[in-house]
């Protein structure tokens, strides 16, 4: 092998690392490190003059192994490694440092001691990047077909993305009829339509399509496998079906709080936007005289402080409803404060306002207050911007309640290995870079059970997880990374404790053949079952097997770098 | 515990925390991101899972004078592997008992469940041990009693 | 220990003789009458040379290894330790079962060479051979005879034996043993040592493992070390250096707690041929002990039980929050 040449790359990443670490020294520290033939400083190393500036160092140090000093991997390792296959290197001779979630950010009061730890963690990654090997990776076929789970407006829009590209989607709804929430609601804020004329177009789009195979209903019970090949069970009405897929796209959904607040559940008169919206398609509201409306109910809170996005379009729409319905009655929208953004938004609620909707500004320190015996008959609200508590008669209360995630996406989140987040919505692999897919590749999410979202939003999303579940399909074929375990047969001594601990039985006994060890009972990793985890190395006795890029001598490295041993 | 010798300067520990690709070291990006801010005697050693730390290397890294070594794996059951925390668990138990066996304090090994949503219990976690490792003093591996 | 040197021979002669092993692995005399070696047999006309009486401490397990590319199907007696440890061995595909014949020897106990010449105040040279008469041993001296105790002279590891009785085998020589009187909590000695402060456990083994030279008899007789290639000769990476410091020694029998762990049946043969006396039996007890209370496993029983660290249970305990 020849003599590594490392070179280090310590980013500024602006004043995300270069205000707190001390950058130029520890490019003066990386100098002096064994094998660094070359280090400098890059002020966004991801940018485009950072990555030409790797490129040229390459070349013009004749460099062999390329140490990037900078943010987390999770983000950016793939575009470096890229950046190190085109300039001739082998993509896997690159080692990542984060220098800045793991300790710029964390250590902000104390610029010396980070940039000790920077100084640190670079001398770790270098020493690890010494013993970097040249890998191949292996690839694996695509099965053309995707799992969309949830039959909601999102869930739909990206089956038929899929389908219209033609690939084979199953589409698996736990109702028995398709079109999600939407269909329980009377009327679309802005376009004041029926939500009936948007939706049943897509559901029979759906239903007719030739490669859209709907299980409903149905839920899933198992998956397994990995991208380009999940092993898929569904419990379709009582029934066991099984398929395979390529990808698999989550899109279930939320439910809107039923929440303990204003006498909801106690008295008939209060109910939800929701539970309005269905009165209202049904024609069972009566007329009434004066509705109050109260929004943020049980959002934007201590136990649940985010806002949920379409609730105030909502409300404002029912409310310029309720007084179209009876133009004498009254019409109060007690608020916090108002989500309509845009140019339509802000021109609904002016509309809004002008159709005679009063809106009563209200703070979380002092909630609205109801009264009634039987039934709410009073609100009293602190009005903030009149400076004084007004009552005001009702005969109608309507709590614009968020939405929050389905009971059962713990349990999805379990199977598919897709996180979950800040109160139990799905969590994408990014919240900036990756809006629609999950950290586990081949698992994609859109609409609400990621996030509150409008209709817009949701048919977006679902075109574009569609869009990015595409690219493995399309490409045909997927390749593992190079991380996988790989057997010695020289020092394997067929012990077969690598078989046992492998949860993808990865990893089986066979005869080598091998010149030499012809008849030796040894361990063998078939490439396309494993998955990297590295159980297997860990568990050897002897280090017959390793896991490339976390091998006992590269962790070892890392050890001793940090300990000052050499 | 008598320390034989007064320490002048404050104690900064030396701490190496293996954290698992799915879960913990996305925790503690996530703590990042968040801007929690924590105590500087941390390092983190990227692995894929934690089942991948071998006992092995948590003794060698304590020999050679690291005052603590923490292994953070995601929480059983949700192991992007579907086991791995599992065995790591288990080797945990053994490798705690026979470190506290010999005389090392049983704090200086720690094995916690930090998720990819965790941040703010990654922060808890890193403050917490250094704590605890800076109250029980440098490694005393080999020393002579 | 029932079955005599005789009855042994004759039965080791009978399976050379229907042509059912080519070798055979077991006891003769050593370098004195405390002492037996292995010996490798190679057909009945060497038969005078085995033997089988209360000094046979030798785990012969090991020597299976070695008959690996030897042609034909080698023959060994087992005790119940030694049994166990091929019960390891079979686990983990180090033999060939079909290839090898097991004569399995029910034992009620082996002499400890140092506790039966201090009990008794004699050396070695006085000692013509030792019986088994059940509860006690008949010590045949050159100038008579006397009778002692087997509680008091019995290695440490036959006073907290589980198995006397093989279990693998395939022909038995010698009457099972049904009771073994002396054994009582097999863990007292770990439970000695888990009950001192922190300070005085690492003051004992610091103590202890100072004395260790780094010679590897521990390793090399031990039935289960079995890589050809061990972790402590490889170079990269460097688990231990070859400094015979105390923190070297320390990691290089910590590692090797864990390596065996799961494995040692406590045949006591490391700390036989330890030449520092070191306590080694007291280290690896503990982790049998965890094994047992974690995991409900021990080692060397069933040749189906799946090693307690390739496995788990979701409900397994959990401090580790």
């Amino acid at each position: 092998m020849a003599t590594p040449r490392i070179g280090a790359f310590i980013c500024h990443c602006g004043t995300n690392i270069g205000g707190i670490v001390n950058v130029p020294e520890v490019v003066e520290y990386a100098k002096g490190l064994p094998y660094v033939a070359h280090a400098e400083a890059n002020l966004y190393t991801c940018s485009e003059e950072g990555i030409s500036s790797i490129k040229r160092a390459i070349e013009q140090y004749d460099l062999n192994r390329v140490v990037v000093a900078s943010c987390t991997p999770r983000t950016h390792q793939p575009l470096f490694r890229s950046v190190c296959a085109d300039a001739g290197l082998n993509p896997y001779l690159f080692e990542f440092v984060n220098i800045r979630e793991h300790c710029s950010w964390i250590h902000r009061e104390h610029h010396q001691e980070a940039t000790e730890k920077a100084k640190d963690l670079v001398k770790m990654g270098v020493a690890k990047a010494r013993w970097l090997e040249a890998q191949q990776e292996f690839e694996s076929d695509i099965y053309p077909a995707g799992m969309v789970i949830g039959g909601g407006i999102a869930g739909m829009s990206a089956a038929l993305n899929l389908a219209n590209q033609g690939f084979e989607v199953h589409l698996v709804e736990k109702e028995p009829g398709l079109g999600g929430r939407l269909l329980r609601l009377n009327r679309i804020f802005t376009i004041d339509k029926d939500p009936r004329e948007l939706v049943e177009n897509i559901v029979k789009a759906v239903g007719n399509h030739p490669r859209i195979r709907v299980h409903m209903p149905a839920s899933v019970k198992a998956v397994s496998g990995y991208i380009g090949n999940f092993d898929v069970s569904v419990d379709e009405d009582g029934q066991e079906t099984s398929f395979k897929v390529g990808v698999i796209i989550v899109a279930t959904g939320a439910q809107v709080l039923k929440p303990e607040l204003y006498g909801y559940g106690e008295s008939a008169n209060v109910l939800t936007q929701l539970d309005l919206e269905e009165k209202l398609k049904d024609g069972e509201l009566g007329k009434f005289q004066n509705v109050v409306m109260i929004n943020c109910a049980g959002a934007r809170i201590p136990e649940r402080p985010y806002c949920s996005r379409v609730c105030c379009m909502t409300a404002i729409k029912n409310a310029a409803l309720m007084k179209e319905i009876n133009p004498e009655g009254k019409v109060y929208l007690l608020y916090r404060d108002l989500m309509t953004y845009g140019v339509e938004f802000e021109q609904y609620y002016r509309d809004a306002k002008e159709a005679g909707v009063r809106f009563i500004r209200y703070t979380l320190d002092a909630l609205p207050r109801v009264s009634g015996t039987e039934s709410v008959e009073a609100v009293k609200v602190y009005d903030e911007l009149m400076d004084m508590e007004i009552e005001l008669p009702c005969d109608l209360l309507v709590l614009a309640t968020p939405l929050i995630p389905n009971d059962d996406n713990e349990e999805l989140s379990r199977m598919l290995k897709a996180s979950t987040g800040d109160g139990g919505f799905f969590l994408e692999a990014h919240v900036k870079l990756r809006p629609v897919e999950f950290a586990m590749d081949g698992v994609y999410v859109a609409g609400t059970c990621r996030w509150p979202a409008d209709i817009r939003e949701s048919i977006a999303q679902g075109y574009a997880a569609a869009s990015e579940a595409m690219i493995p399909l399309r490409q045909g074929l997927v390749k593992v990374e190079a991380i996988t375990a790989v057997v010695d047969p020289r020092i394997c001594k067929g012990c077969g404790t690598c078989t046992l601990v492998c949860p993808f039985e990865a990893a089986g006994l066979k005869e080598c053949e091998i010149r030499g060890l012809e008849g030796k009972i040894v361990s063998e990793v078939n490439a396309a079952l494993c998955k990297g985890c590295g159980l297997c190395a860990a568990a050897c006795p002897n280090g017959a097997i390793q896991q490339r890029g976390f091998t006992d001598v590269e962790l070892m490295s890392m050890v001793n770098a940090m300990s000052g041993k050499r | 515990m008598q320390k034989t010798k007064e320490i002048q300067t404050e104690f900064k520990p030396k701490i190496l925390a293996f954290c698992c690709n799915w879960c913990a070291y996305a925790g503690a990006d996530l703590a990042g991101v968040s801007r929690f801010q924590m105590p500087t005697d941390v390092r983190v050693i990227r692995v894929m899972c934690s089942g991948r730390v071998p006992p092995e290397l948590v003794i060698r890294a304590l020999a050679n004078g690291l005052d603590g070594v923490m292994v953070l794996g995601c929480h059983p059951g949700d192991c992007h592997y579907s086991e791995g925390n599992y065995l790591t668990r288990r080797r945990a138990h053994i490798l705690k008992r026979l470190l506290t066996y010999i005389g090392i304090e049983p704090e200086r090994f720690q094995l916690r469940w930090v998720s990819a949503s965790e941040g703010a219990k990654f922060s808890a976690v890193v403050k917490e041990v250094t704590d605890q490792i800076t109250a029980l003093g440098p490694n005393r591996w080999a020393e002579k009693r | 220990m029932k079955a005599t040197s005789a009855e042994l021979q004759t039965r080791v002669k009978d399976l050379f003789e229907d042509g059912t092993i080519s070798h055979f692995i077991g006891y003769e005399t050593g370098s004195d009458s405390l002492r037996v070696a292995p010996c490798f047999l190679e057909g009945s006309q060497e038969i005078g040379r085995l033997v089988w009486n209360p000094v046979c401490a030798n785990n012969l397990a090991k020597y299976l290894l070695d008959f690996k590319n030897v042609p034909g199907r080698v023959g060994i007696m087992v005790k119940g330790c030694d049994s166990r440890s091929v019960v390891e061995l079979l686990k983990e595909n180090q033999i060939d079962r079909d290839r090898v014949f097991i004569v399995g020897v029910p034992c009620s106990g082996i002499v400890d060479r140092e506790k039966l010449l201090q009990v008794m105040g004699i050396s070695p040279t006085q000692v013509v051979a030792v019986q088994d008469e059940g509860d006690s041993f008949l010590v045949t001296l050159t100038d008579g005879e006397q009778r002692v105790d087997k509680e008091k002279v019995l290695r440490d590891e036959c006073l907290v034996c589980r198995y006397p009785n093989p279990p693998v085998y395939d022909v038995l020589t010698g009457e099972t043993v049904s009771r073994l009187p002396w054994v009582g909590d097999d863990y007292s000695m770990v439970k000695e040592q888990e009950a001192l402060s922190l300070e005085e456990k690492a003051t004992y083994w610091n103590r202890e493992l100072s004395q260790c030279i780094r010679c590897y008899a521990c390793r090399n007789i031990c039935p289960v070390c079995t890589c050809s290639e061990c972790i402590f000769d490889k170079k990269a990476p460097r688990w231990i250096s070859k400094a015979n410091d105390l923190s070297e020694n320390l990691v290089y029998h910590l590692i090797r707690a864990f390596h065996v762990a799961g494995r040692c049946v406590d045949c006591g043969e490391c700390e036989r041929a330890c030449p520092m006396n070191i306590p080694l039996r007291r280290l690896n007890k503990k982790v049998e002990k965890d094994m047992l209370e974690l995991f409900n496993y021990t080692a060397g029983i069933d040749v189906e039980q799946q090693p307690p660290l390739t496995t788990y249970r979701v409900d397994d305990l959990d401090e580790f929050m």
